[in-house]
């Protein structure tokens, strides 16, 4: 009869951090992709970003297939709102990674010469963001653990405050090459400006919606 | 002459079917977890276990085997007439194995417990008439069936909290589990000792007055707690995080940011100058705590945990002998009341109010049971193990006790509860405290509609296995 046994469902904890990994490989590709843009070998890009594409597409994959699997009756420690939502934002960054990839197949970059230095510079402080935040949800174990509470809630928060700090860090990286993108801009072309414009709102993008995930993880700590 | 003997062979072989069924297939509730969780090996639960069922059964199973040998319909208006008894006895044994056999096959989570009352209701309805059944009792019992999933699912709901509060929700776990373990051990043990103490215990000839009962279980969980005190002193505190250091303390932080929200509450209570003054205060102890918070390392405390639930690994070994125990006390009687009821209208041609159960009948059924875990048990124990890995030490002494104390206090009120739903129950109330990752709640609507189903089904198996051996045997 097992009665105790059924009484047990499937946690959909451990799927979320699958997927974290997932979203994680589609950022990796995209850093290849702009160390690839940066060493001048644009032939590997279009490749690259398919690629990154199919990653992204398994990613969806897997965000469904959590979302098949949960239904009403499943109780869980956290909202069950707050879980979709914790989701649907890991599987932004995904998105958001791979239209940074598809804006750079969209035309060659001009001008890359000049903004190299910077978008390395705001790229590296954008990804930090994001691994910040998936350290964080790797801690989700533990917070399981001890009941979302106690010395491990005041590490994880510290850890969001963190990750808080980063985004606003890269957020001054980004004024720094878009001022730059006005001023010097001019010896650039039309379609060439605002694809550089399109390509610095998709990268920061990615720091804007990881700094959005800790925040929402913070929502689940019982914190006195 | 010779018809009885054959009756009473057919009652003790359903009866010890029965038995053996509630050692193969609920024991596991007890002990599961603790094989899961490493705390007990395999051999070690089943050992374990069959002793604390055996002596649940036999010390305290007598309450609630009274009841349904007794209480259920009257027996008196069979004096008459106790051939009927005795084939409708032995019809709602063999209605109720049935069903049991088509429950599992189909599925459905019913209990041991609410088909014996229904066959046994169900044959008294048919052959005495409505009059004939004990309502009130029958009434009591029902709602108990409502109230002790409830009630143990409330208690384990409360000592989870607690242990969160006090250890999980902890600055420093390990040394917050050292200070609490004897405490709890007391609690646990007193109030384990009390409950079974209270209006005599058992088989033996013991009645204590209230206060000595009360001294008694002080006494018991003082031992207890003694025990817990000087085998807590062995585990070793990691010092780390209470030795001063250059950086701030983790709990200086969190005391400042409990300054800052009580002084929030007085900001909103307060006008003019004071509320310019405490606004003024609050940005300073904000700019302060931001600096701290900065210095301050949180340490990884993942392993201080795994260290907090292995202590509590031997707590869960505790509550589930407790479980065991209860289980042995409350489900023996399902085995073995229509056994006693049978051979008594056998023996003495006449229905009698007064016997009690005999000695060596509860010990039938209790070595049915040991059995049925012997030759069946033990799988189910270990599937049950690989199965709930979830409910951890922490998690799974809550909710066991939660259940063996409601088991244990029904038992010695008589009343036949099914322990499966009390567990069921507690293991829900630590999921309502966070406790659990991912519970299946769907579970609840099937032990709702089972009840629905089980009562009238084997009400009627047990009519039709009633009139089947009439037609046989006379």
């Amino acid at each position: 009869m097992l009665t105790i046994a059924r009484l047990f469902g499937k946690s959909p904890f451990a799927p979320l951090q699958s997927h974290m990994g997932k979203v994680a490989s589609c950022i990796e590709k995209l850093t290849k992709i702009l160390e690839a843009l940066s060493k001048g070998e644009t032939d590997k890009i279009e490749r690259l970003v398919e690629d990154l594409s199919q990653l992204e597409h398994e990613a969806d994959l897997t965000k469904n297939d959590i979302r098949n699997h949960l239904p009403k009756s499943l109780f869980m420690p956290i909202d069950r709102s707050h879980f979709l939502e914790i989701l649907s934002l890991q599987d932004s960054i995904a998105d958001q990674a791979e239209d940074a990839g598809i804006t750079l197949t969209l035309r060659t970059l001009d001008g890359l010469d000049l903004f190299q230095e910077d978008l390395s510079a705001f790229f590296q402080k954008c990804s930090e963001v994001f691994w910040d935040t998936k350290r964080i949800i790797e801690e989700i174990d533990e917070l399981l653990e001890s009941s979302f509470g106690g010395i491990e809630a005041e590490k994880v928060k510290t850890m969001i405050e963190e990750t808080a700090f980063k985004e606003h860090l890269a957020q001054k990286q980004k004024y720094k090459i878009l001022k730059k993108l006005y001023s010097q801009g001019e010896a650039l072309s039309t379609p060439a400006f605002f694809h550089w414009l399109r390509l610095i709102e998709d990268i920061d993008a990615i720091a804007q919606v990881s700094e959005k995930l800790a925040n929402r993880i913070r929502m689940v700590l019982e914190l006195k | 002459m010779e018809v009885e003997t054959l009756l009473k062979f057919i009652t003790l072989a359903i009866g010890f079917y029965m038995a053996w069924n509630i050692g193969a297939n609920d024991v596991s509730n007890a002990m599961g977890t603790s094989v899961g969780s490493g705390a007990l090996t395999l051999r070690r639960a089943v050992i374990i276990a069959a002793i604390l069922e055996f002596s649940g059964a036999f010390f305290v199973g007598g309450h609630v085997s009274e009841t349904i040998q007794k209480e259920l319909i009257d027996v008196s208006l069979f004096v008459s007439d106790p051939q009927t008894l005795i084939f409708g006895m032995c019809g709602a044994l063999l209605g109720t194995g049935i069903w049991l056999q088509l429950a599992s096959y189909f599925r459905l989570p019913v209990s041991t417990t609410h088909a014996i009352i229904g066959a046994i209701v169900g044959f008294g309805v048919l052959s005495l008439g409505w009059a004939g059944i004990q309502w009130g009792m029958i009434g009591s019992i029902a709602i108990s069936w409502v109230l002790s999933p409830l009630l143990s699912g409330f208690i384990s709901y409360f000592i989870f909290s607690i242990l969160q509060r006090k250890i999980l929700y902890a600055l420093n776990p390990t040394l917050a589990t050292k200070r609490f373990i004897p405490l709890l051990l007391f609690f646990v043990f007193g109030s384990f000792a009390l409950s079974l103490i209270f209006n005599g215990f058992g088989r033996f000839d013991l009645t204590l007055t209230v206060p000595q009962a009360i001294l008694t279980s002080i006494a018991f969980g003082g031992i207890a707690s003694g025990v817990g005190l000087l085998t807590v002193r062995r585990i070793p505190t990691p010092k780390t995080s209470l030795k001063p250091a250059s950086q701030s303390l983790p709990f200086s932080v969190i005391s400042l940011e409990k300054a800052i929200k009580h002084l929030r509450r007085v900001r909103t209570g307060s006008i003019d100058e004071n509320h310019a003054k405490i606004t003024q205060l609050l940005e300073e102890m904000h700019g302060l705590k931001r600096e701290m918070r900065k210095k301050t390392s949180f340490p990884e405390r993942t392993s201080e945990y795994l260290l907090v639930e292995k202590s509590f690994g031997y707590m869960q070994i505790i509550s589930a002998c407790f479980v065991a125990f209860a289980h042995g006390a409350n489900d023996v009687a399902n085995a073995i009341a229509p056994i006693a009821t049978v051979l008594d209208a056998i023996k003495n041609g006449v229905v009698t109010q007064a016997h009690a159960i005999p000695s060596w009948l509860l010990i039938f059924g209790g070595v049915g049971i040991v059995i049925g875990l012997a030759t069946w048990g033990w799988r189910v124990i270990e599937t049950i193990g690989r199965k709930i890995t979830e409910l951890t030490p922490t998690r799974g002494f809550s909710a066991e006790f939660g259940a063996a104390i409601t088991i244990i206090f029904a038992s010695k009120l008589g009343l036949p509860i099914s322990t499966t739903h009390c567990l069921v129950g507690a293991v829900l109330g630590v999921g309502f405290a966070r406790g659990i990752r991912a519970l299946n709640l769907r579970i609840v609507k099937e032990i709702a509609l089972s009840w629905v189903i089980t009562l009238p089904a084997s009400a009627l198996m047990s009519i039709l296995c009633y009139y089947l051996l009439r037609l046989i045997l006379a």
